[in-house]
């Protein structure tokens, strides 16, 4: 007997797609999670744009993830021109890339996910029962969007983070304000590990997992760093980043795949964690054991307390980063002057759904000649297929509406981000 | 009095109006208590995509025929079609591909399709429906979309700016940027709203509004021109955001 389920349009997830699941017997056929979001085709348009149009173009690829895509490419054109920034520079990025994974995280945790584990269909319908848990959401998702606005200039495309710096440094008096509201974000993130250890367990799909994820060098974060890692011990430099991302034609699926050594990886918050763990402060450490997640994981339902571990660790992290900058009193800064030259800039950074890769070759005058972006959901969407399969085959009861439901958690703790993934994705 | 009922559609795009809307932390559930959310697939999965509906918010731009579809579809289906953003209002981004060879392009990011692929060229949605309120912006700007939602609630239309960026770059005592550094500032020809967002933070306008049809092109031009600033550099980056019709070119 066949049996097909379906999920036509995936809810609380970015962009448009689907997931289907065909079924002889109790026997898992094919899988796959479809995308139906439209070309844009960006990496094309910006083709013959000059060095200084691109960042602003490319972060339109995704609202959620915009300031990681500007700032990825900012760093790649630095690549390709040489240019070296001030540690200001440098410091303000940081805390503005933390900004946007804050925010990320605390939509996706409380707005997107958390309605799942206490079966609602959303964050507005569970605030009727619980309004102090969204609450509680929707100021630390206020607070990334408040760093993203004093840094970026904006919380959705940012426009002050330019090549070579910023356009603006912010003022003591907006630091001292963001303090304040760090401070309570503090004891937000406090309040949201307690609320988060009481979700039910999500304990329906277990099996080994190969992560990957980029070695920012020094502290954990998101934007420094060339060289990426993989659980399976292996390493990579960035400018390498085709080796890892090889899109792969697979005869199950529409869309080509990312394979390293032949098997999937996943890559976001839950692979940063495994890998880089031990970098976290004693409190963001806590706070993953009270939420039950022990490493090494083997569970894609972990990347949910993975993303709230993050989030507690940023929000410690730039309240020290903003209390340093208060102390030694950030300067005033224009950004470095930038002579374009022919050449290809490659950068890799950690978005908040995983590595991001941006490569742009110039010509002499810094027009780019040609553009890649690989995306976190990209290279997700083999390993989330892999997760589907292994959801199904360990079900013993094999029902359809349960099933369905599992494979749209599962899809959702992969905070998908569809609107990115289209560049290697083409569904039929 | 019945809560007007309300969907929120995305069609193409990057859900960066949507996420305005989610980024009123202080409002949304003052916003959500006050009108009745129907069919809003990017927050949940209880969506009523046939009711008929008061207000329809549609971000996005029509880039295949399934989006075409779900447009003339919800454009059936409300009484008041509002564009969310410069994607819907003017086509955004992806009409970048306007005067290019649009088979090439795919071909550039996607290889050889051997396959029937749903794509076209990318259009605003007054190019396919009819629309009653265009909201711009790359994004949308917070307190306009409110006092959209106020006044639609008070039976109003909102009054929103439909003068130059310069009009608020002045206003806030700016340096102005193509004068005094000659830079390629956007601010004399794209519409207001944003409180001159970019050119405070001394990064020259980047359009992302779209154009201000009540601008006054001859004298951008000549000022343009004063100081040195190439008219192509001036259109080239105009039509990142937005296909500018000659006669709303300087």
């Amino acid at each position: 007997m066949t049996q097909t389920i379906k999920i036509d349009h995936l809810a609380r997830v970015e962009g448009h797609g689907g997931i289907t699941v065909n079924l002889e017997g109790n026997a898992v056929k094919e899988v796959r999670f479809d995308i139906y979001e439209g070309a844009r085709l960006i990496e094309a348009l910006v083709v013959g744009r000059s060095w200084e149009d691109v960042p602003q173009i490319v972060s339109r690829i995704c609202a959620i993830c915009s300031a990681a895509h500007n700032l990825t490419a900012i760093k790649a054109i630095e690549d390709a021109f040489g240019v070296q920034v001030t540690p200001q520079t440098r410091a303000l990025r940081d805390l503005l890339y933390r900004g946007e994974s804050i925010e990320s995280h605390a939509l996706h945790v409380f707005l997107l996910a958390a309605p799942d584990y206490l079966g609602y269909p959303s964050a507005i319908a569970l605030a009727a029962d619980k309004p102090e848990a969204v609450k509680l959401g929707l100021r630390l998702k206020k607070l990334g969007n408040t760093i993203q606005e004093v840094i970026g200039g904006r919380a959705v495309h940012p426009v002050n983070s330019v090549v070579g710096g910023f356009g603006a440094t912010p003022t003591f008096e907006q630091l001292f304000a963001l303090r304040r509201d760090l401070q309570q974000g503090l004891s937000d993130c406090e309040a949201m590990v307690e609320v988060l250890a009481t979700l039910p367990p999500a304990d329906f799909c277990h099996t080994p997992t190969v992560f990957a994820a980029l070695d920012t060098a020094g502290d954990y974060g998101y934007y420094e760093g060339n060289t990426l890692r993989l659980t399976t011990g292996k390493s990579l430099a960035a400018s390498k980043y085709r080796k890892l991302t090889n899109e792969m034609a697979v005869p199950h699926s529409h869309a080509k795949h990312s394979h390293y050594d032949h098997k999937p990886f996943m890559v976001g918050s839950l692979a940063r964690v495994m890998l880089f763990g031990e970098k976290l402060t004693e409190k963001a450490q806590a706070a993953a054991r009270k939420l039950g997640l022990t490493l090494p994981s083997d569970n894609p339902m972990d990347n949910n307390k993975a993303q709230a571990v993050e989030l507690l660790f940023d929000v410690e992290y730039a309240l020290e980063t903003v209390e340093g900058m208060l102390r030694e009193k950030v300067k005033p800064e224009t950004p470095v002057e930038i002579k374009p030259k022919a050449g290809t800039g490659t950068a890799a950074t950690e978005a908040p759904r995983g590595t991001l890769f941006h490569s742009y070759t110039f010509d002499k005058q810094g027009k780019v000649t040609a553009a890649d972006v690989i995306t976190p959901t990209a290279q997700n969407l083999a390993c989330c297929e892999y997760h589907f399969r292994a959801a199904v085959d360990q079900d013993p009861e094999k029902n359809p509406a349960v099933l369905a439901k599992h494979l749209e958690m599962i899809a959702r703790a992969y905070d998908p981000c569809i609107s990115c993934s289209v560049h290697l994705v083409v569904s039929r | 009095m019945n809560k007007p009922k309300v969907g929120i559609i995305g069609l193409t795009g990057c859900s960066g109006d949507q996420l305005v809307i989610l980024n009123c932390e202080d409002q949304l559930l003052d916003l959500v208590g006050a009108i009745d959310i129907r069919d809003f697939l990017t927050a949940t999965s209880a969506n009523d995509t046939e009711s008929r509906l008061d207000v329809a918010f549609v971000e996005g731009s029509v880039v295949s025929q399934k989006d075409e579809d779900l447009l003339r579809r919800v454009r059936e289906r409300c009484t008041i079609l509002v564009a969310l953003g410069t994607c819907a209002v003017w086509g955004g981004i992806p009409t970048m591909d306007r005067d290019q060879d649009r088979p090439a392009l795919l071909r550039a990011v996607y290889g050889d399709l051997n396959w029937e692929y749903d794509t076209c060229p990318a259009k605003a949605l007054h190019e396919v429906v009819k629309v009653d309120l265009n909201l711009p912006g790359c994004p949308i700007e917070k307190d306009q979309f409110l006092a959209t939602v106020a006044n639609l609630l008070n039976g109003n239309l909102p009054l929103l700016p439909d003068y130059a960026v310069c009009t608020e770059c002045k206003m806030k005592e700016n340096n102005c940027l193509l004068i005094e550094k000659k830079q390629v500032c956007l601010g004399p020809v794209s519409v207001a709203g944003c409180q001159a967002r970019c050119p405070s933070l001394n990064i020259p306008c980047v359009g992302c509004r779209g154009p201000c049809t009540d601008a006054n092109l001859k004298s951008a031009a000549a000022t343009y021109a004063e100081n040195g600033v190439a008219m192509e550099d001036v259109i080239r980056k105009m039509k990142t955001f937005a296909p500018v019709p000659v006669s709303e070119q300087p």
